[in-house]
């Protein structure tokens, strides 16, 4: 009895972890990700991809968070790839902040 | 075809159901009025009985805008854009870029509206939201566009939902793209003689698949257009310039130059509108010019794809001398992968690519994707019904909002032809259709059977909808043999497309109601995946 009950909760918790991965995490994932691609995407010749590619990307970011989330039966996969990608785009804007005064164009292109 | 596990696929129905129940009547709303807004300015035209062919940058203006730039304040010349309005009249936006008191980057500054002769008929001073709104000659096209963008909910409230129910959109596309086991034979598979529920999955099934590529583009390409300016554009802006919006519009939009204050006229803007119609064969849907009267003012006009093209065109010109400088991308200096592929976005959502064939397969394509949404929400309540849980109030509003929001825009239509020669159409054109909307709701409630009222509303829409064109005529509109005169058919073609889609409607009523009473079983009710 207790057993089943310990089954049943670990089940209940795992669906509750899943809902937050797919629900807010994805939406944060995406964003932080949007932000933190303008400092690692080339600029191309235009020097704008860095600028104009996340913002073009961050509806299907979203969708591969989102559906990763649904899908991938190892909820700690999940939670590594999408806890992982967002502390890494994050690190990459707090740097930006700390290392350098923000501003001016040129500083973006690569 | 994709094989997921029997959980992950149960998983992927339940996702497929749940985002189209929670969202679906929402969306319905934005795609049935995109799928109208395909054609936003024919029916502007249609409407409003605009005879003007040729177009406001195909007839002098240098002129009337050099004027306008003396007696305009210099402090808002630092842009000013031109544009059409209305019977192809030409709108001038003077104007400044500054931030408001919310931190928001605004363009302020005087819009002015010039009549065919290039006087001004109209001035309005303030902040390019609030000079911008309906007028009384296009307020049913305006009324259209704006419940697509934003569902009349104010900034940037509406933006964020039509957002979200883009990516609702987006899930429900790629979800039942995974949870069909047998792809290739879904495409193919209606069978006619089933029992209706069946018959109705097939449909779904068949009319969804089919359009599966397409709602996934236009998912993605609306969603992008609604988080862009709302969402995407602040949080780039922070991570890449501190926060600097304008820093990164002047990065992404702008033509940079070395920066020469001197005041010098500007070059003559008639030529520069021709040899851009003679570059691109097209004349300019758009022209704006940079640092109005200065030594460094440019002059971008922007034209619709060309021939067999997916990007817009743009060329530059010197604003002081009127010279030619160069053809450019619509967005950065120089071609890029980013520039280009933000510059499609736009013809791949409006469908305005190939003219009026591109827009009549959007058209199509939009009422697959309704068709879709609105047989989708009845097999998830056939669904409940047969596990039990009849949810016989949602089925009613189900019936409401998928029948009455086409007799809401019939009925706007109607109001706006009969208000807009007395000049109150900005008024009693969203009222109608709150009238005719709300007139569904009550009906909804009161009627019998949610069969009668389905069968009610699509009778009054089709009705509305086939005498559009009577009352076109009664109330001044211009007549078959002028509208072919001055060469504007597309206000022939849509009286017929009314005349023909109300008919349709109606006939199809008749013809269901004969058979009806013969064919309808008691339903073999089965899973709607």
């Amino acid at each position: 009895m207790r057993l089943g009950r310990g089954i049943d909760m670990r089940a209940s918790a795992r669906k509750w972890i899943r809902v937050g991965l797919a629900g807010p995490m994805a939406v944060i994932s995406a964003l932080v990700m949007m932000a933190g691609m303008t400092q690692w995407l080339p600029g191309g010749d235009a020097g704008i991809d860095n600028l104009v590619l996340p913002l073009l990307l961050v509806p299907l970011l979203w969708a591969g968070f989102f559906f990763h989330a649904c899908l991938d039966s190892r909820l700690s996969r999940v939670a590594i790839l999408s806890i992982g990608l967002t502390m890494v785009h994050a690190g990459m804007v707090a740097d930006r902040f700390v290392n350098s005064a923000p501003g001016p164009a040129q500083a973006l292109r690569p | 075809m994709i094989h997921l596990e029997k959980e992950d696929t149960k998983l992927m129905v339940a996702v497929h159901g749940w985002s189209g129940i929670l969202l679906g009547l929402l969306l319905y709303a934005v795609v049935i009025t995109g799928m109208a807004a395909v054609f936003a300015e024919e029916i502007g035209i249609w409407s409003a009985g605009h005879v003007q062919t040729s177009s406001a940058f195909q007839r002098p203006f240098d002129r009337a805008v050099r004027a306008l730039g003396e007696r305009t304040p210099e402090k808002y010349h630092e842009g000013v854009d031109l544009f059409e309005v209305g019977d192809r009249n030409m709108g001038v936006f003077f104007h400044r870029h500054e931030t408001d008191a919310s931190g928001n980057l605004v363009s302020r500054g005087i819009y002015y509206q010039l009549d065919a002769q290039g006087r001004v008929a109209s001035e309005r001073s303030g902040t390019g939201e609030e000079v911008f709104g309906p007028r009384n000659d296009d307020a049913l096209s305006s009324f259209l566009v704006d419940t697509h963008v934003r569902l009349h909910l104010p900034n940037p409230w509406g933006l964020l939902l039509t957002g979200i129910l883009g990516l609702a959109m987006l899930v429900a596309a790629i979800s039942g793209l995974l949870i069909h086991r047998h792809l290739f034979k879904d495409i193919f598979t209606l069978r006619r003689r089933a029992n209706p529920v069946l018959v109705d999955r097939d449909r779904h099934s068949v009319a969804g698949t089919w359009s599966l590529p397409f709602a996934f583009l236009l998912a993605f390409t609306g969603s992008f257009f609604s988080f862009f300016g709302t969402v995407g554009v602040p949080i780039v802006a922070m991570a890449a310039f501190g926060g600097d919006v304008q820093a990164l519009n002047d990065a992404v939009f702008g033509n940079p130059r070395a920066v020469d204050e001197r005041p010098v006229a500007v070059g003559n803007l008639d030529r520069i509108a021709e040899d851009s119609i003679r570059r691109t064969g097209e004349a300019p849907t758009f022209l704006s010019i940079e640092h109005f009267g200065r030594a460094d003012s440019q002059v971008t006009s922007f034209h619709l794809p060309g021939e067999g093209g997916l990007e817009p065109a743009t060329l530059l010109y010197d604003g002081a001398t009127g010279r030619f400088d160069r053809a450019k991308p619509s967005i950065g200096t120089t071609p890029s992968a980013g520039g280009t592929l933000a510059a499609i976005m736009a013809p791949i959502h409006f469908g305005n690519f190939a003219g009026l064939l591109s827009k009549a397969i959007w058209f199509g394509l939009g009422f697959a994707m309704c068709y879709v949404t609105l047989t989708g929400l009845r097999l998830w309540l056939i669904r409940r019904k047969e596990a039990g849980r009849s949810l016989d109030w949602l089925e009613r509003i189900v019936g409401a909002v998928g029948f009455g929001l086409p007799l809401g825009l019939v009925a706007s239509a109607a109001a706006f032809l009969i208000s807009m020669p007395v000049g109150s159409a900005v008024f009693w054109t969203p009222a109608a259709f709150l009238v005719g909307f709300g007139g569904a709701l009550v009906l909804a409630c009161t009627l019998r059977s949610a069969a009668m009222l389905d069968r009610v509303l699509q009778q009054a829409t089709g009705v509305v909808l086939a005498l559009l064109p009577l009352l076109r005529l009664a109330t001044g509109g211009p007549g078959w043999t002028q509208a072919l005169t001055v060469g504007q058919p597309v206000i022939v073609a849509m009286d017929i497309a009314c005349i023909l889609g109300g008919g349709w409607m109606v006939w199809r009523l008749r013809r269901l109601g004969v058979s009806s009473g013969r064919e309808r079983r008691a339903p073999i009710l089965q899973a709607a995946e």
